[in-house]
């Protein structure tokens, strides 16, 4: 009988001595701990986002390397900073020929994600004045990027920029996309920093 | 003596004090920072495009709310702890497979296998080892509620909570036994496979990797796609799996070999216990993972699957 209770006392011990030390970690880590984690491009390192780099090919690595069907990463208008051109360099291929409209024959997105809507009445006499909004959608965008390079100086403003969308993104703990990005423009950032 | 006269002197004094000011105004006004600003504001606004025109707001598709993500670890919580109860209380496997299946469904093909405990072993480690990488709360419950359960009433979360376990679990078809010798050599290798996990994961910088998340063989058939190769490995596990049960388990899950351990120091564990069982031996040819032994279940390697009691001829009530 003693040597059952010895036994079993040895086994609190143990028991109690394992749990604390778990204790210790896990309230070592809640105290580090500040929040989720989510992967970001940073614009500023992003090939087709950053300004400044032209002539240079489209770098779609975020559409192949994302492990979820569609990419997680898309490209976002910033609306307040869009041009709304009468011929939008991303919208359009402006190296196609002309049709009878007097504007690019092809658009430049393989996937047809950008909607072209005018805004207001469209005078035909004067198209420099006529506003367009370009609305991306969501469910098609792939986030191959090719939009985003185009819109840039000299004919585009930067207004569309490449971002993860969160309700795809499983948050992986080596973000695929991170492996092979060339310029490792995928960062972990915290909630706020991610998507401010 | 006048109160309101000003004497000449004083007056001059005061001028000049307002001349030194003024000039001192003057210079200082220049030394204020321009406002930078863009030389043309190129973009119409709501303003310049008139007409009752508003700038559409952008898309910002938000991350899993918290309650969600405090609802995937009370849902983690609730699974092992029901788990326990139908293994060690009411010992059946009726509940336990429905209760596999619901965990696959919302872990696996729900979640898609993120986050899970076995992959936040390195996150753990990393977070202990560098001052400067932190986890979220959710990581570390997800982390420890499974080991504690273990230490108290053994690996319940392999049984029914673990989606890795329930996919290998619904292919068991005609497990056969393994021979001893080889199934304790096996087991060796995934304590190797934790120790190279937890070393790749506290590497610094560009060497860092996680291992257990690039190599885990099912995670492809819950997102539903995945590198070639790796659904390849997940299938031939799951082909494997028919034959001998749970291998991933068994051989290879990092996150196993902590539980074994906890599971050594169980108060509560699945027992064949001596004088009230049959001792027939139809328990130990129902256990796909040859976790009994001489009649007695081995609590390191028990996977709380519960088939070692529904092949029980007997009324588990009676065996309470």
């Amino acid at each position: 009988m003693s040597d059952l209770t010895r036994r079993d006392l040895l086994g609190t011990a143990i028991r109690g001595s394992v749990l604390a030390a778990m204790g210790g970690g896990a309230l070592f880590l809640v105290r580090k701990a500040h929040g989720q984690i989510l992967w970001q491009v940073d614009a500023a390192r992003c090939i087709n986002s950053r300004l400044g780099e032209v002539g240079v090919e489209a770098c779609s690595l975020c559409t192949t390397e994302c492990v979820v069907a569609l990419s997680a990463v898309r490209a976002v208008n910033e609306y307040s900073k869009c041009g709304r051109c009468n011929i939008c360099p991303a919208y359009f291929n402006i190296t196609s020929p002309v049709n009878e409209l007097g504007q690019p024959s092809e658009k430049l997105c393989p996937r047809d994600a950008i909607l072209r809507k005018p805004i207001g009445k469209v005078d035909p006499e004067d198209p420099a004045n006529n506003f367009y909004e370009y609305l991306i959608d969501e469910a098609k965008c792939d986030g191959c990027g090719k939009c985003v390079l185009k819109c840039k100086e000299p004919l585009g403003l930067g207004s569309i920029v490449l971002k993860v969308r969160y309700d795809l993104c499983v948050n992986c703990n080596r973000c695929a996309i991170s492996e092979k990005c060339p310029k490792d423009a995928l960062r972990q950032l915290s909630v706020g920093q991610a998507l401010g | 003596m006048s109160t309101g006269a000003v004497t000449p002197a004083v007056a001059f004094c005061r001028r000049f004090t307002i001349l030194i000011l003024f000039l001192l105004f003057v210079s200082l006004a220049p030394a204020q920072p321009l406002q930078y600003q863009r030389p043309v504001d190129t973009a119409p606004q709501e303003k310049s495009i008139g007409g009752g025109y508003k700038t559409p707001p952008v898309q910002k598709p938000l991350p899993r709310d918290r309650w969600l993500q405090v609802l995937d670890v009370a849902l983690l919580g609730f699974a092992t702890g029901a788990a326990v109860w139908l293994v060690l209380k009411r010992r059946t496997r009726k509940g336990l497979a429905w209760l596999s299946i619901g965990s696959l469904a919302y872990f696996g093909f729900y979640r898609q296998g993120c986050i899970c405990p076995i992959g936040s072993i390195q996150n753990v480690a990393l977070a202990l080892a560098d001052p400067r990488y932190s986890i979220p709360l959710v990581a570390t419950a997800m982390f420890f509620i499974p080991l504690v359960v273990a230490l108290f009433f053994g690996r319940a979360f392999c049984g029914a909570v673990c989606p890795l376990g329930a996919i290998q679990d619904v292919v068991v078809l005609k497990p056969i036994q393994t021979p001893r010798v080889l199934d304790r050599v096996l087991g060796l290798l995934k304590y190797v496979y934790l120790g190279l996990a937890i070393f790749f994961a506290v590497r610094p910088g560009l060497a860092r990797d996680f291992l257990i998340c690039r190599f885990d063989p099912f995670v492809g058939f819950f997102r539903r796609t995945g590198a070639p190769h790796m659904l390849l490995l997940g299938g031939a596990f799951l082909v494997l799996g028919m034959f001998v049960g749970r291998p991933y388990c068994r051989y290879l899950c990092p996150y196993g070999a902590l539980l074994s351990w906890c599971t050594r120091l169980a108060r509560r564990g699945v027992t064949i216990t001596p004088n009230k069982e049959l001792d027939c031996g139809l328990c130990a040819g129902a256990c796909p993972f040859g976790a009994i032994d001489k009649m007695r279940a081995v609590r390191k390697d028990c996977l709380y699957c519960a088939r070692c009691f529904a092949a029980c001829p007997r009324d588990p009530r009676s065996r309470l």
